[in-house]
């Protein structure tokens, strides 16, 4: 009966879709196909981004989400651009030990210059000097500021203010990731006076109107649940002609399907889509898709924490014949759809820290079972390899809603099954799902990092690493990541990574899937749009953006 | 009837307390806390960082002690501060509820009317094209997948043929009243279109019961026209359970349309308790839970009452 129900149920409803489908195909003299006009009521040109999230706040230091719609707003010492490169913005210059910015110290300290630009000047009129850069320090470095790497400012000791344009940050030593800090500078008269806490707490710099910054344009309006509105900065400091855009508005717009039609449909013309929704936009007139190479990157790692996990897990040429099993460029072209890049290394190749000579480990089914034969680990009666009574099972811990995961652990499941080897699934919900990846009790996962420009992926890795959630360690690897920190040059710091993502190869120490790719559908009316994948986002250089 | 009323409210007390303790127990058994929105963006973060976040929002301690905080406060009006937006909860609440009741709204009175329409045609002509027409419809109604349904419309409506915007209330920097009627059409439909269906296949059921009841026999012989008799005798009474019914979905005016309003892009409380609930923001969540919570208590006595007053054989002592 429920069957009959069922299936008359699926006859319905796929009648009614072809009807409507049909009905929609009838459709010719729709607005689809065309971006959005450029001009509002008074002729301005407003600029129009379907935007995948409402953002929790706008204080760059203390949001949780990517922080791209408050650096309209707000500038830093620098920016990252789509080369994975820092580059100057509020600084003259980034310091350099050849540009004679940076003094390291007879008793090991480092004292580094940074020279802020003249005439710039925040939201309010007032002028950016170098008491805000060291507020910001102060604020970043004080407890409870919730920046995400605020444990990287804790290296800089105290902060100097020789003259009103010029900060020296006195360092405890060497730290090659001090160029990506200050990605923004929070205003000293407006925030001055308060305690850490009442700073992230206050909502009228968090979502206006206080919000104010150096920045190309200046903040109008949040309205709950539906926009955030800026406007040009006529006292822009890099000139009268810049930006070139009257107005942005961001319209939150959740769900990756309405977000699709909407742009299809012409409202927007900016939105982030999803890489299986790039074959239906391909071709939709008045717009271009960019497949933007995000700095994240999805890998399948194993974890040695749990009594399992070591049994299984901690021979690293179980690793590697665990890794040969899983064919990467069949999750990368059928799953992905051939959106994305297939990763040999965290470092994503956009980067010039990127080693192009690491390849991962190649799909390669009979050396598994050849290297767990010789590892010890045969074939049982139900096909599950066996070694001194331990069946090769383990569980992957999945997170529910995230369909790519998913499905990537679902191929891992069944290929490792073709070579001996069960995996079950435990499936949690997001929240419930970080915290167990977070606390290490878990045997397989695949996961996902976000890397700043900044290559350093100590963090991850090293055996004390705060975000070495597999209890894998390695001492030769950390001392080439924690040598390759301890460096201004890139000259020595590049080999030292090098080697890095070498041993990690090596040692099989997680298995890179791919570079995860952020399908931009932008229109062609804009001009200058440069695709970043990085935290700054594509809209590093809005100040540049044109629209015709 | 009055000592009636007093008695159920002063009975509602216990039980919405009793609902604040589920709620907060319910929400707090969830794994996962709200330092997971610190960890979402896959960037590397100091376990300092994680600790001290805890701390400052108070989830490190023992749940009771943090019952007793929220009920203190609540019982002061205080319903918290977002954990996410560091927004007191009752103003983010405020600022959505407008959204959500002007769409809950405008589908309670587009499915009013058009329920009321199907459900007496389909009364009066039972079996005919027309009935089983409006009884395919309900069924369609009741089983579409509503967010299904709500991509088809703007895949016609807006992407194919361009009369109506895709999401949101209005069009920023060219925003009219015309503008945002059109931004409600499309959800308003959409939501509407469950209630029609389950409206009118009661109103259909309950006016062919009272159709067949002896006073309208009555009626009809004393040459009353069929107008007079459906419209006037019949209609009133076949009303009251589906009036019942009604003021029970009263409730979801104030507590939103999850999937509508994630799909529309439609700014109400709904959508607002999807991101609440991933973001494990427990004072956001308590705060609209208990206001979702009691909606549905003082709607299940405004529903009893409007029984006692349409139907004359029902007195309260």
């Amino acid at each position: 009966m429920g069957g009959q129900q069922d299936h008359e149920r699926t006859r319905f409803l796929s009648l009614t879709s072809l009807a409507l489908v049909a009905l929609a195909g009838c459709g010719s003299e729709g607005t689809g196909g065309e971006s959005p006009s450029t001009s509002g009521s008074e002729g301005r040109k407003i600029l129009r981004v379907a935007y995948e999230r409402e953002i929790d706040v706008l204080n760059a230091f203390t949001s949780q989400n990517l922080v791209d719609i408050a650096f309209s707003m707000v500038e830093g010492l620098v920016t990252a651009n789509e080369n994975n490169e820092y580059i100057p913005v509020l600084a003259k210059e980034i310091p350099t030990l050849e540009n004679g910015l940076i003094v390291m110290n007879e008793d090991g300290t480092v004292d580094m210059t940074w020279h802020l630009r003249e005439g710039v000047r925040w939201h309010d009129g007032e002028p950016l000097t170098s008491e805000d850069v060291c507020f910001t320090w102060s604020f970043v470095t004080g407890e409870g500021s919730q920046t995400y790497n605020r444990h990287e400012y804790l290296g800089i000791i105290d902060c100097f203010m020789p003259d009103d344009l010029t900060v020296v940050f006195r360092w405890d030593g060497v730290y090659g990731y001090y160029a990506g800090l200050f990605e923004a500078v929070l205003p000293e008269h407006i925030l001055g006076g308060k305690t850490v806490d009442e700073i992230v707490n206050y909502v009228p710099y968090n979502r206006g109107p206080e919000i104010i910054g150096t920045g190309p344009f200046k903040f109008v309006e949040w309205k709950s649940g539906e926009y955030i509105r800026v406007v040009r900065n006529d006292d822009y400091w890099r000139g009268a002609e810049y930006p070139r855009i009257d107005e942005i508005v961001w319209s939150f717009i959740p769900d990756s399907n309405t977000r699709m039609n909407a742009m299809t449909g012409g409202q927007y013309h900016y939105g982030r889509l999803e890489p299986t929704q790039v074959v239906e936009v391909e071709g939709v007139e008045g717009y271009e898709i960019h497949l933007v190479s995000s700095n994240t990157f999805m890998h399948f790692d194993l974890s040695v924490n749990l009594e399992r996990g070591r049994t299984l897990f901690s021979d690293p040429v179980v690793r590697r014949a665990i890794f040969h099993a899983i064919d990467r460029k069949a999750i990368a072209d059928q799953l992905m759809q051939g959106t994305v890049t297939i990763a040999d290394t965290p470092i994503n190749p956009t980067s010039p820290y990127h080693n192009p000579n690491v390849f991962g480990l190649e799909f390669d089914p009979p050396r598994t079972r050849r290297m767990l034969d010789e590892a010890g680990w045969f074939p049982g009666p139900d096909g599950v390899r066996e070694k001194g009574g331990e069946r090769f099972s383990f569980v992957m811990l999945n997170r529910a809603g995230s369909a790519d995961r998913i499905a990537i652990a679902q191929v891992i499941q069944a290929q490792l099954k073709e070579v001996g080897i069960e995996v079950t699934f435990e499936t949690l919900e997001s929240a419930a799902w970080t915290q167990k990846w977070r606390s290490g009790e878990w045997e397989g996962i695949v996961s996902a990092w976000f890397l700043p420009a900044d290559p350093s992926i100590t963090g991850l890795y090293a055996c004390d690493g705060p975000n070495n959630m597999t209890g894998l360690c390695h001492p030769e690897l950390d001392e080439a990541m924690e040598r390759s920190d301890r460096t201004f040059s890139f000259a020595e710091r590049k080999p030292l990574l090098d080697e890095a993502q070498e041993l990690l190869a090596l040692t099989a120490r997680s298995l890179p899937i791919y570079y995860n790719v952020v399908p931009e559908l932008v229109s062609t009316r804009i001009g200058n749009y440069r695709g970043s994948g990085t935290n700054f986002g594509s809209f590093w250089n809005l100040w540049e953006w044109t629209l015709r | 009837m009055i000592s009636y009323i007093g008695r159920r409210i002063l009975q509602m007390i216990p039980l919405v307390f009793g609902i604040s303790v589920v709620l907060f127990a319910v929400i707090q058994a969830a794994p996962g806390g709200p330092e997971g929105a610190l960890l979402e963006s896959g960037r590397f973060i100091d376990p300092q960082v994680i600790e001290a976040y805890r701390q400052r929002l108070g989830v490190d301690q023992p749940v009771h002690i943090q019952y007793v905080r929220w009920l203190g406060a609540a019982l002061s009006g205080d319903l918290g501060i977002s954990f996410s937006t560091t927004r007191p909860v009752a103003e983010m609440i405020l600022d959505r509820l407008p959204a959500t009741v002007e769409l809950m709204a405008s589908a309670f009175l587009l499915a009013a009317l058009v329920a009321l329409g199907l459900g007496v045609f389909s009364a009066v002509r039972q079996y005919s094209l027309f009935d089983y027409l409006g009884t395919g419809f309900s069924f369609v109604g009741i089983a579409m997948p509503v967010f299904w349904f709500a991509l088809i419309l703007q895949l016609i409506f807006s992407v194919k043929l361009g009369w109506l915007p895709v999401s949101g209330t209005e069009t920023v920097g060219a925003s009219s009243l015309l503008d945002h009627l059109l931004h409600l059409i499309l959800p308003a439909v959409v939501l509407s279109f469950r209630y029609i269906a389950g409206w009118s296949r009661y109103l259909r059921s309950s006016l062919l019961g009272v159709l067949r009841a002896d006073y309208v026999r009555t009626a009809r012989a004393k040459g009353l026209p069929e107008r007079v008799v459906v419209g006037i005798h019949a209609l009133r009474n076949a009303l009251i359970p589906l009036i019942s019914i009604m003021a029970l979905n009263m409730a979801a005016l104030f507590s939103g349309a999850v999937i509508t309003e994630t799909v529309f892009a439609w700014p109400g409380i709904g959508r607002m308790f999807v991101q609440a609930m991933f973001a494990r923001d427990y004072p956001l969540l308590m705060g609209i839970l208990m206001m979702g919570s009691i909606m549905v208590v003082v709607f299940n006595l405004v529903a009893d009452i409007l029984y006692g007053i349409l139907d004359p054989r029902i007195r309260y002592e």
